[in-house]
């Protein structure tokens, strides 16, 4: 019993008090260690004394314990002069304290993992691994990179942040420029690996709650960035579609066929206040526009009503003028076919051969599409095929492996209007 | 912190044997920043050019003297800082007023025993 509230404590506490004590002794190893050995000892001793009655707390305090013993037994080596260690508090006191409010230092933390002095591949795995609490194994599958490769940039990571002495601080205003554009990269990544797993049972599911959360204090402590409430808003938008994006059998509901009734309103009301307060009077960022198109989805209230796609396209090309990438322009294109037909998406499609798409599994999806509505059956199954041979999720596969078969039937039944 | 400053860049900028009208320029300038670091400067020196180096390369116990630098490369080292900071953001806002007459890089590396 006593464990499985450890588990839960762990899971909701761990990253606060990680990020806590990595504030408190300015050294992620300790901190890390220290928290290792305070769940070690909270395994030890609640089963046989009882769960603490602010278990968060106990960690954190016993934690630090071990982080001081740590420093202390690590200046003892270095000058070799014995020093006497703190008496060890009997399990009734360690029952009775309650160590009140563990500081608030995440945002603290996000800034050190997210240092520009950080290697980029490491930043999100590192923020994940420290603020978020998930393991190694769980962020190596995420990133799709061998364990011992995760677990080899982190350690490379912490020892650079340790040994360049890259400050515990959250930078000035004067240094925001470069220093925030970071911390939104590293956390657009980490939300979009949660994103990914649509079902949100798998090893992501954990962190969306967490990414979710880190965007509102980053908006909290910097009230005067448009991009920092826009990411904020990008992302209670997308997580409020949750709900509706698989159907009975587990395939992806396209965004247009989702069923708005299944949203989450409450997370649709805090996204729409967030992106208030990024669409100010000045330039709009790609961020800003990013989580407009969201918002524009989220507005829609049933799918009786008709689909924004004029909306989405405006937004997708004045998007374009801000970031013209592949995603970007894959994205405008699906709009563009709505709005003016399979054949002008298809040429759309045609002029981004040249840009490197063959990887990227939604240009072959929406050309599929595209190809079937224009009803050149034998080059949508080809195109299906493409993009199912890109290893799609288990829910995006399932969808395209539907279309396909409907495709299928169309040919064994004498072709004939699809849509 | 004790970090060192490495100074890079093209010192064909600075003429022959390091005395053309850029070096004065960048003397100029060293001298004022010096002034700026104040006490959190603790040593460094301009270097003159790689055509002046020698180089002992120590292969396999074996120590063979050279003429020149230890990598030919299109930027090298023409100077260094060594300085006190309180950590990395503020070597890093030291770094970035390093004078450069032209396009360059500061290698910012903490000193062994600084911290």
């Amino acid at each position: 019993m006593s464990l499985d509230v450890l588990e839960r404590v762990a899971r909701e506490a761990g990253g606060r008090i990680v990020a806590a004590l990595a504030a408190y002794f300015r050294d992620l190893d300790i901190a890390e260690d220290a928290y290792g050995d305070a769940c070690a000892k909270a395994v030890e001793t609640w089963p046989e004394h009882g769960t603490p009655f602010d278990p968060a707390g106990w960690l954190y305090r016993a934690a630090q314990r071990k982080g001081i013993d740590a420093l202390r037994r690590r200046r003892t080596r270095k000058r070799l002069m014995p020093e006497a260690p703190p008496p060890e508090p009997t399990a009734e006191q360690l029952m009775m304290e309650d160590a009140g409010e563990i500081p608030d230092e995440r945002l603290r933390l996000i800034f050190v993992c997210c240092h520009p002095a950080v290697a980029p591949d490491a930043r999100a795995a590192l923020t994940l691994r420290l603020v978020c609490g998930l393991s190694t194994g769980e962020i190596a599958r995420a990133f799709l990179v061998p364990e011992p490769t995760l677990a080899q940039r982190l350690v490379r990571a912490k020892r650079k942040i340790a040994e360049a002495g890259v400050p515990f601080e959250v930078p000035g205003r004067e240094a925001w420029a470069g220093r925030l554009e970071a911390v939104l990269s590293t956390l657009e990544v980490a939300y979009a690996k949660a994103h990914e797993d649509a079902a949100g049972a798998g090893v992501h599911a954990r962190y969306a709650t967490e990414v979710l959360e880190l965007t509102g204090v980053l908006a909290e402590l910097v009230p005067t960035e448009p991009e920092v409430f826009a990411l904020a808003a990008m992302v209670r938008y997308a997580e409020a579609r949750r709900p509706a994006r698989l159907d009975a059998r587990g395939a992806m509901v396209p965004l247009s066929e989702q069923d708005p009734l299944l949203w989450r309103r409450a997370l649709i009301e805090e996204g729409d206040v967030y992106l208030r307060r990024a669409w100010g009077p000045g330039p709009l960022g790609a961020r800003t526009l990013q989580a407009a198109i969201h918002g524009t989805w989220c507005w829609r209230k049933s799918l009786a009503e008709s689909a924004p796609w004029s909306q989405v396209l405006w937004l997708y090309d004045a998007m374009v003028e801000q970031r013209d990438d592949v995603v970007v322009r894959v994205n405008r294109a699906v709009a563009l076919a709505e709005v003016e037909g399979a054949e002008v998406g298809l040429r759309e499609l045609e002029g981004l051969d040249s840009r490197g798409v063959s990887g990227y599994l939604p240009y072959h999806a929406l050309r599929a599409h595209l190809l079937r509505r224009c009803g050149r059956v034998a080059e949508a199954l080809a195109a299906y095929d493409a993009a199912l041979a890109l290893d799609p999720g288990d829910a995006e596969r399932k969808w395209l492996e539907r279309r396909r078969a409907e495709v299928g039937v169309a040919i064994e039944s004498g072709g004939g209007e699809l849509r | 912190m004790k970090y060192a400053l490495l100074i890079y860049d093209d010192e064909r900028a600075y003429g022959v044997d390091k005395n053309g009208p850029a070096m004065q320029e960048i003397v100029a300038k060293h001298m004022v920043f010096g002034k700026e670091l104040g006490a959190a400067r603790l040593g460094g020196a301009g270097l003159k050019n790689t055509a002046a180096a020698t180089t002992i390369r120590t292969v396999q116990g074996v120590k063979t003297v050279h003429d020149g630098p230890f990598a030919e490369t299109k930027e090298q080292l023409g100077g260094f800082y060594l300085i006190e900071a309180a950590d990395l953001d503020a070597a890093i806002a030291i770094a970035k007023k390093v004078p450069l007459v032209q396009d360059g890089s500061i290698e910012i590396r903490p000193v062994m025993g600084g911290a």
